[in-house]
């Protein structure tokens, strides 16, 4: 299958910083990526050299089998990080102009964006000024704006950021619908929880370098922790006594919650057995590796430090909250 | 090619549907055009008719039957056609000004004739008690009773002593007396008092009047072109009007195109813009349309002075090359300037920083129009030939000599366009490259050094 998107060891500076170093990506079509990583890491810099909005220092772009984004770019929807509408036009001619840009005219256009604009709520807006709807109302309008010409490669850049659960989990369909049809689809976020949820293979990058590019399920198998939660029903008992066990390597605690590891060779299923018979559970669980705890366990091998540790846990911990609420 | 129209088109409607370009740019002329044809004819309404009584208590016994004589409805119609004449007469010594608006100014200024009656009182009335009177209401044939009251003074027509002044007289009048009645009365008793004087004096009112009168000269100018009369306010304002129309809507376009580029990159659409059209597509665009704009604006103006000068019959003193020579320079003068604004509006965050780098360009711009006069008195000098090849100077100065009496050598014309034509090329180029590395860039608001490095960078 032809790929989408090739960079090829893509480098940028901003005077002394180093935005991207050595970036190399291949994104195949109708693939549906997420592109991760804290603040600052280098994602938006990446995202604009793919778009020849930026042009690298050196390396080189490939998009849609074009030798820049320059000649594909009616085939190319991009929701920018930093959005923006013109105030003062009207909800629909401002989509209508957007479509226009990118090539896309003719009697069926009008119809498109009404139907799209009551697909997501706006159907009454659609006669207003951009300026009278609320924030989270234009960025519905920018995420149709980057759809309404239906291209062959979506590019968004934290298209989460700012929306309520109900809007993301809309946002989320919206995505999905395009990846449905064909189109390829990368976003970059900092919040691994939405990474998780809708992709099918993982970009991440720190301070400008890529530290991770594979499927989820490939990164699951990788990095699987092989531990399992514990939650003991008696509150007398105290599960740290189960590191006695022979089978146990260690026990963790975790806020209410218990982390149990197992010796090397021993089965998690049969490990599932063993501690309800040593200890009455409340709730035993194979614990899962999030991206979360992927990305700092290879930032950690990167050599940050405990304290850059936490920061960046909060960084891309940011909007879990309201995607476990809307899930 | 199609994006860019699209773009041009945007910024065009997105320009002129603001009420403020509505009200500023098109209601403003508008109102003054309706203005100016509307007031006369209001003016024309004749004011309110005036009827009553002026009582004139002479001590002289010399006046009182004169200012009757003077006062009568045939001779106050007879002084008027007098001075419309002679009013007629002076719109035709300044040339091409209209007669028939000079003939309803003149007209409205004067009001309808007063029927005025002329009561000598005994000289020995006491004078409160004939103003008394003056007070007194209308009654409801629309006769008003005694409008003013006069005193002659003693020594009005006769001095004891030649070294002395004469002596005047005093006016009482009713509030609300039209002025114009007021200095109708005036004009009769200051008459009726020189007659008299004239008359004790023992000479001729006709003899004095011929000796102390003399008529206006014919003034002509002389051309290359032949002799014409001479008409000093057109020689200063028609240049003038041209240069000003050049400079409003070089101006206005311009001052669009800074506005709208750095609401663009404040409201952030700036990078959706730049997902789906180049730099270059969007800059284009964006000068494109608000040249459209200026032109607009251009045409507006240009309508509204034509019809001026239309108003005032002097249509005919326009050469029709001038308004050729006007959209010429119009396009090079807004290129340039335009490329500029674009450029710098594309480099600065908001509008407060536009200030700093605008300066320049702005005095660039203002130097034709303080030079306005000098260059005129002499328009083929080396002031204004230097400033001729200066762009963007060169198309305010070169259009100034073009409407001027003294009309520029063909070759410096020629010249002066070429030379433009090359600033309007280097500004576009300046202004491209800039653009390119400006629309993204945030914080620190440049200078010019950072923009010419930029520039380079390119």
């Amino acid at each position: 299958m032809p790929d989408a998107v090739v960079l090829r060891s893509l480098t940028k500076t901003f005077g002394e910083k180093v935005a991207v170093r050595d970036l190399d990506l291949v994104v195949p079509e109708g693939a549906l990526y997420g592109f991760i990583g804290p603040n600052g890491a280098g994602k938006t810099t990446s995202i604009r050299m793919m778009l020849s909005i930026l042009y690298p220092d050196s390396g080189e772009v490939e998009i849609l089998g074009r030798r820049s984004a320059q000649e594909a770019k009616d085939r190319i929807g991009y929701l920018p990080e930093e959005r923006g509408l013109y105030r003062r036009m009207k909800v629909r001619e401002l989509l209508e102009y957007m479509a226009a840009l990118k090539g896309c005219e003719g009697a069926g256009l009008r119809k498109r964006v009404d139907e799209w604009l009551e697909q997501v709520g706006l159907g009454a807006a659609a006669g207003k000024r951009c300026e009278e709807l609320s924030k989270g109302m234009q960025q519905k309008v920018q995420v149709l704006a980057a759809m309404i010409h239906q291209p062959d490669l979506l590019v968004l850049d934290e298209p989460f950021s700012g929306l309520d659960p109900v809007n993301q989990r809309l946002l989320r369909e919206l995505v999905l619908e395009q990846h449905r049809r064909g189109a390829t689809v990368l976003f970059s976020t900092h919040a691994m929880s939405h990474a998780e949820q809708l992709c099918d293979r993982i970009v991440m990058v720190h301070r400008g370098e890529k530290v991770l590019d594979d499927t989820l399920q490939g990164i699951r198998t990788r990095f699987d922790p092989h531990s399992l939660w514990f939650e003991p029903r008696r509150s007398e008992d105290d599960p740290a006594s189960l590191s006695a066990l022979d089978w146990v390597r260690a026990v963790r605690r975790d806020g209410s919650v218990w982390e149990v590891v197992p010796r090397e060779g021993v089965d998690l299923s049969a490990a599932f057995g063993l501690l309800s018979a040593a200890m009455p559970p409340a709730r035993i669980e194979l614990r899962r590796p999030t991206l979360e705890d992927v990305f700092i366990e290879i930032v950690a091998g990167t050599g940050a430090d405990l304290g850059e540790q936490s920061q960046l846990r909060a960084t891309v911990r940011d909007g879990v909250g309201e995607t476990e609420a809307a899930s | 090619m199609k994006k860019i129209m699209l773009v041009a088109v945007r910024e065009f409607m997105a320009t002129v549907s603001t009420k403020a370009f509505i009200f500023g740019v098109l209601f403003t002329p508008l109102l003054l055009l309706s203005l100016a044809v509307l007031l006369p004819r209001l003016m024309d309404d004749a004011p309110p008719k005036v009827a009553g009584e002026i009582a004139v208590i002479d001590p002289t016994g010399l006046v009182g039957g004169a200012v009757a004589s003077h006062l009568a409805p045939e001779a106050l119609a007879a002084r008027r056609e007098d001075q419309r004449r002679r009013i007629a007469a002076a719109a035709e010594q300044a040339a091409p000004v209209g007669k028939e608006v000079a003939r309803q100014a003149a007209e409205s200024a004067l009001g309808e004739v007063p029927r005025l009656r002329v009561a000598v009182l005994d000289p020995g009335t006491d004078i409160e008690s004939a103003k008394a009177p003056l007070i007194a209401e209308a009654d409801a044939k629309g006769d008003s009773g005694r409008l003013a009251v006069v005193v002659i003074h003693k020594d009005a027509v006769q001095r004891s002593d030649p070294s002395t002044a004469f002596g005047t007289y005093d006016m009482f009048v009713r509030g609300k007396l039209d002025d114009r009645v007021e200095d109708e009365i005036r004009r009769g008793v200051r008459e009726a008092i020189i007659e008299a004087r004239v008359e004790r004096s023992g000479l001729q009112r006709a003899v004095i009047e011929g000796l102390t009168t003399v008529r206006a000269p014919d003034s002509r100018t002389v051309t290359k072109k032949g002799e014409s009369r001479t008409n000093e306010v057109a020689n200063l304002f028609v240049p003038g009007g041209f240069m000003m129309l050049l400079l409003l809507s070089v101006l206005t376009g311009g001052q669009y195109l800074l506005m709208s580029t750095i609401e663009e990159k404040s409201n952030r659409v700036m990078e959706v813009l730049v997902a789906a059209v180049s730099p270059f597509e969007l800059m284009t665009g964006k000068i494109l349309g608000q040249m459209a704009v200026g032109l607009l604006v251009l045409a507006i103006y240009a309508v509204l002075g034509i019809s001026a000068l239309a108003l005032f019959a002097a249509f005919g003193a326009l050469d029709p090359w001038l308004i050729v020579f006007l959209l010429v320079f119009y396009l090079l003068a807004y290129l340039t300037i335009g490329a500029l604004m674009a450029a710098i509006g594309s480099a600065v965050n908001d509008v407060r920083e536009a200030q700093s780098l605008m300066m320049p360009i702005m005095l660039l711009t203002m130097l034709p129009w303080m030079l306005w006069v000098p260059i005129l008195r002499d328009p083929n000098g080396a002031l204004a030939t230097t400033l001729s090849f200066i762009p963007p100077v060169g198309n305010f100065v070169m259009l100034l000599r073009l409407s001027s009496t003294a009309a520029p050598p063909m070759w410096q014309t020629l010249l002066s366009i070429v030379v433009s034509a090359v600033g309007v090329w280097a500004a576009l180029w300046f202004a491209a490259k800039v653009f390119r590395v400006g629309i993204l860039m945030s914080g620190k608001p440049p200078s010019f050094a950072t923009l010419l490095r930029w520039a380079r960078m390119g």
